[in-house]
């Protein structure tokens, strides 16, 4: 038996995920089938890919993998899509506009998941900057979007932020 | 019938029969923006696109149970069936509430329980007009709403003040009307005085006029000053009141997730920008527009050729200004986040700067301070020198009229088509009336500003309290404090429940010991039955009321509270027991204290019960202020009290002294004590032991011991931990 009190990091060798019929994560972890698995980024902000805690249903944690990158291909493909899934921030790739309107602030953005608008109460309380010109969007419902840089956007798009960043 | 969203047609007809729910989800199983159906009825669950084709299908009798799976920013709703689980749909965060009904739905429909009903909460929060989301506890739109503009809002805080506004506003106008004759007495001195070089009296009238004119002006300049400082600062006074007052309203849920020293600079600064703009700038902005139409009546007048050429470049200005109004107001809010920042900043390592000094992190926290003052001195470059840009701009643009006028009326005079006063009066007149125009830009500052100040107040007088006052509450009179939670789920962040599916009855009078690890829920049970948040499902009733039903204040007045953390407000002790009850008299303010083993060390202090305490007085020790803090519940005689960790922070003397009071103060009220420290919660009635928000346990100390449960265990923890205390001392 494990301490449980230290991180137990997995070796990628023994660990499988797949997709059920249902469209339901599961895998075999160290020769254990899980019929459902539930993931979660530690550093959901700093490592995307890394660090990712592996848990059961319950939500006991089963253990920690390090790199994605390091499991085989369908394991990792299964879980970078489940990690979509569960962490769902879609990727700004134009920013079509930024209103005010009336008390609210709309954002009509084009993402890597297809188009949404989102809307704000204020700036101060759903934007986040978390380094370097990174931006995370907060609507007033708890979706999210994300500008991985946004000085990388084409003009039109750096255009509409420069007064509001 | 939950039937929610309506069905498109194309999936109508293929239903056999009505459905029980039908919901649109805002993603595609493949995670994408997108929109499916998912229908319920009697016998199966469905999932279609939007062109009515079928994309998954289960059979009710097939299902064991449904849970949504949440996620960030968005979740799935998990059917578990015999074959394992299956996600069904999946959805953004907006729809979360819905999926939640419809996962209990298909629970209970597949269990065969009770069906849920659905509540207003559980709509999605979109406005069926514009399709923008609502903000929480509304239905109404925003944006659709008529809405009373943001400058109507502001200016009805001057009403109360239309008397002196009016009078400020007539002075105005007769200043106004003042300022213009010196000019025209000029023209008069140059062309019927100077020029035909004529010695009578009419020099010395000329002159005359000029002084008289000098002193009204500046006679109603000072009275018109003196009503605009008066009504500027009642305004003030007043905008500040209903932005704390706002404050003071809003639930606790709504402190929770803001940091509360960013408050104290917003109802000042913020009622400050809308005052300068209501009283500056409302008067001066009509002030200057009546005197602009008067200068161009005037200038009209005296020859309309030349003035039409002064107005060449107005056009231009007015253009400039228009495209510059949003962008200087976008950039005014960018400078307030700015230095929203930084004060959120300096609130927190103030608030914390033991913890900083301890570790040694100034250069941390100043190096942390440099990065957000780079920020706010970016901002203010960039709006100030925008404004620095704009200004001489505008000057130059007003001066080309003035050239425009010197060449043609120069020509004119030269022909002698035109007098020379004439001329110097038309100069005259052009730079009072390019005056205002330049401060046009002036202007738009102050309103953009004022407007984005506006914005953020009204912001929170409208935010509604997540706990509103029922319109007519029942009277509660004094209450016997029976306690019941009726399936009680409630979660800080919806859908992420804290205290899950809590029943419970609590005789009055008795004692409650909630017991658990930290993060069990024990605090949030607590606070539920305080109304600082409110059920999310299920319902808490005292006396058989629901707390819904009973006004806060009636609640609050059969409700003590000792928490951990005491907080003694800035006064004297008195003041500090007395809170609650204002008019106790000094006996009864000692009775407490007695009760509360308090009594003796504050009278052994210097200034006794007028020690001044809190953040700029006496420091009193951990466990005085506890005494304090238990007097202050004895004096409010509560029905309900409600022990929260009281005695954790003290040392085992101290803690049998709390003890002792609390036995005291406990006699005959119903009370709900959390504690650390198992043992002190011996004298309970029963024990509430809770796990990840679940009750898993209820019973007396001896009947949880014998059960060798989950309360055992804890009890079993603890004694190991006293044996390694034991060591160490």
């Amino acid at each position: 038996m494990d301490d449980k009190y230290s991180i137990k990091v997995f070796d990628p060798e023994h660990i499988l995920f797949s997709r059920g019929k249902g469209g339901v994560f599961q895998g075999i972890i160290e020769g254990k089938p899980y019929d459902e698995l539930v993931i979660h980024r530690t550093f959901p902000f700093l490592y995307t890919t890394r660090y990712i805690s592996v848990r059961d249903v319950k939500g006991d944690e089963l253990g920690v993998i390090e790199d994605i990158e390091k499991l085989d291909d369908e394991s990792m493909k299964e879980l970078d899509k489940e990690l979509r899934f569960r962490y769902f921030l879609p990727t700004v790739s134009r920013v079509d506009s930024v209103k005010q309107k009336s008390d609210l602030w709309i954002w009509e953005l084009q993402t890597n998941l297809g188009p949404t608008s989102m809307a704000m109460r204020n700036l101060h309380e759903h934007l986040q900057f978390p380094g370097d010109n990174r931006v995370i969007l907060t609507d007033m419902n708890g979706k999210r979007c994300e500008i991985a840089d946004w000085e990388a956007l084409d003009a039109h798009s750096r255009s509409q932020l420069s007064d509001v960043l | 019938m939950s039937v929610l969203d309506k069905l498109p047609v194309a999936i109508q007809t293929k239903l056999q029969q009505e459905p029980l729910f039908s919901g649109k989800t805002d993603l595609m199983t493949d995670g994408h923006f997108g929109v499916q159906w998912l229908t319920v009825t009697e016998q199966e669950l469905m999932l279609w696109n939007v062109e009515g084709k079928q994309q998954l299908a289960i059979k009710l009798s097939e299902v064991t149970d449904a849970r949504t799976a949440g996620g960030v920013g968005g979740g799935s709703l998990m059917i578990d069936t015999k074959k394992g689980p299956v996600v069904a749909a999946r959805y953004t965060a907006a729809l979360t509430t819905l999926f939640s009904f419809a996962a209990k739905l298909i629970g209970a429909l597949a269990k065969g329980e009770e069906r849920p009903v659905i509540s207003e909460k559980e709509f999605p929060r979109y406005c069926p007009k514009c399709s923008n989301p609502l903000s929480e506890g509304t239905q109404v739109c925003p944006l659709c709403k008529n809405n009373k503009k943001v400058i109507l809002r502001m200016l009805s805080y001057a009403m109360p003040y239309k008397l002196q506004m009016v009078a400020a506003g007539f002075l105005l106008i007769l200043t106004t009307l003042v300022e213009l004759i010196p000019p025209y007495l000029t023209k008069v001195m140059i062309d019927d005085v100077l020029q035909p070089k004529d010695t009578g009296s009419a020099l010395l009238t000329v002159v005359i006029g000029l002084g008289v004119t000098a002193l009204l002006m500046s006679v109603m300049q000072t009275v018109r000053g003196l009503i605009g400082v008066w009504v500027g600062s009642k305004l003030m006074g007043d905008l500040r009141k209903d932005v704390y007052s706002s404050l003071m309203r809003l639930s606790l849920a709504f402190f929770d997730r803001r940091q509360t020293s960013q408050f104290i600079g917003r109802v000042n600064s913020d009622s400050e920008a809308m005052r300068q703009f209501m009283t500056d700038g409302v008067i001066w902005a009509s002030g200057e527009s009546l005197r602009v139409v008067a200068i161009f009546i005037i200038m009209f007048g005296l020859d309309w050729k030349l003035t039409l050429f002064a107005m060449l470049p107005m056009p231009f200005m007015i253009l400039v200004s228009m495209k510059l109004w949003p962008k200087i107001g976008r950039r005014w809010y960018q400078q307030w986040r700015a230095i929203f920042r930084l004060n959120v900043l300096v609130g927190d390592s103030l608030q914390g700067v033991r913890v900083v000094k301890a570790f040694g992190q100034e250069k941390t926290e100043m190096s942390r301070y440099a990065v957000a003052n780079r920020e706010v001195v970016r901002h203010n470059i960039r709006i100030e020198g925008l404004w620095q840009g704009v200004f001489p701009l505008f000057s130059f643009i007003a001066g080309i009229g003035t050239l425009l006028i010197w060449y043609n009326g120069g020509l004119s005079v030269i022909h002698n088509e035109l007098q020379l006063g004439t001329l110097m009066a038309l100069i005259a007149y052009l730079s009072m009336l390019f005056g205002p125009l330049q401060w046009v830009s002036q202007m738009i500052n102050w309103a953009s500003n004022a407007i984005a100040a506006a914005d953020r107040v009204f912001e929170i007088m409208d935010t509604p309290s997540e706990v509103p006052e029922v319109k007519d509450p029942a009277v509660i009179g004094t209450i016997e404090g029976h306690v019941r939670f009726d399936k009680v789920t409630y979660g800080y962040e919806k859908h992420h429940p804290v205290i899950k599916d809590i029943n419970l009855d609590v005789e009055a009078g008795e004692m409650i010991g909630l017991v658990g690890h930290s993060g069990a829920g024990k605090s949030t049970f607590i606070n539920m039955i305080c109304r600082f948040y409110d059920t999310d499902e299920g319902a808490i009733s005292i006396d058989g009321i629901d707390l819904r039903r009973i006004s806060q204040t009636d609640l609050r007045s059969q409700i003590g509270v000792v928490l951990q953390e005491t907080f003694l407000f800035d006064g004297t002790i008195a003041e500090n027991i007395a809170y609650s009850k204002p008019d106790a008299t000094p006996v009864e303010i000692m009775q407490a204290a007695k009760i509360a083993n308090a009594h003796d060390f504050i009278v052994r202090l210097p200034d006794g019960y007028d020690t001044r305490v809190g953040e700029r007085g006496h420091r009193l020790s951990g466990g005085e202020k506890q005494r304090v803090s238990i007097a202050r519940a004895i004096i409010h005689d509560p029905r309900i009290l409600i022990l929260d960790e009281a005695t954790a922070s003290v040392d085992t003397e101290t803690e049998r002294q709390i003890q002792e009071a609390i036995t005291r103060l406990i006699k005959g009220r119903t009370t709900f004590a959390i504690a650390h420290r198992l043992s002190t919660l011996r004298n309970a009635n029963r024990l509430v032991v809770l796990e990840r928000g679940r009750i898993v346990e209820v019973g007396t100390h001896e009947e949880l011991l014998e059960k060798k449960g989950a309360y055992h265990k804890l009890v079993e923890a603890q004694q190991e931990l006293s044996k390694i205390k034991g060591v160490e001392g």
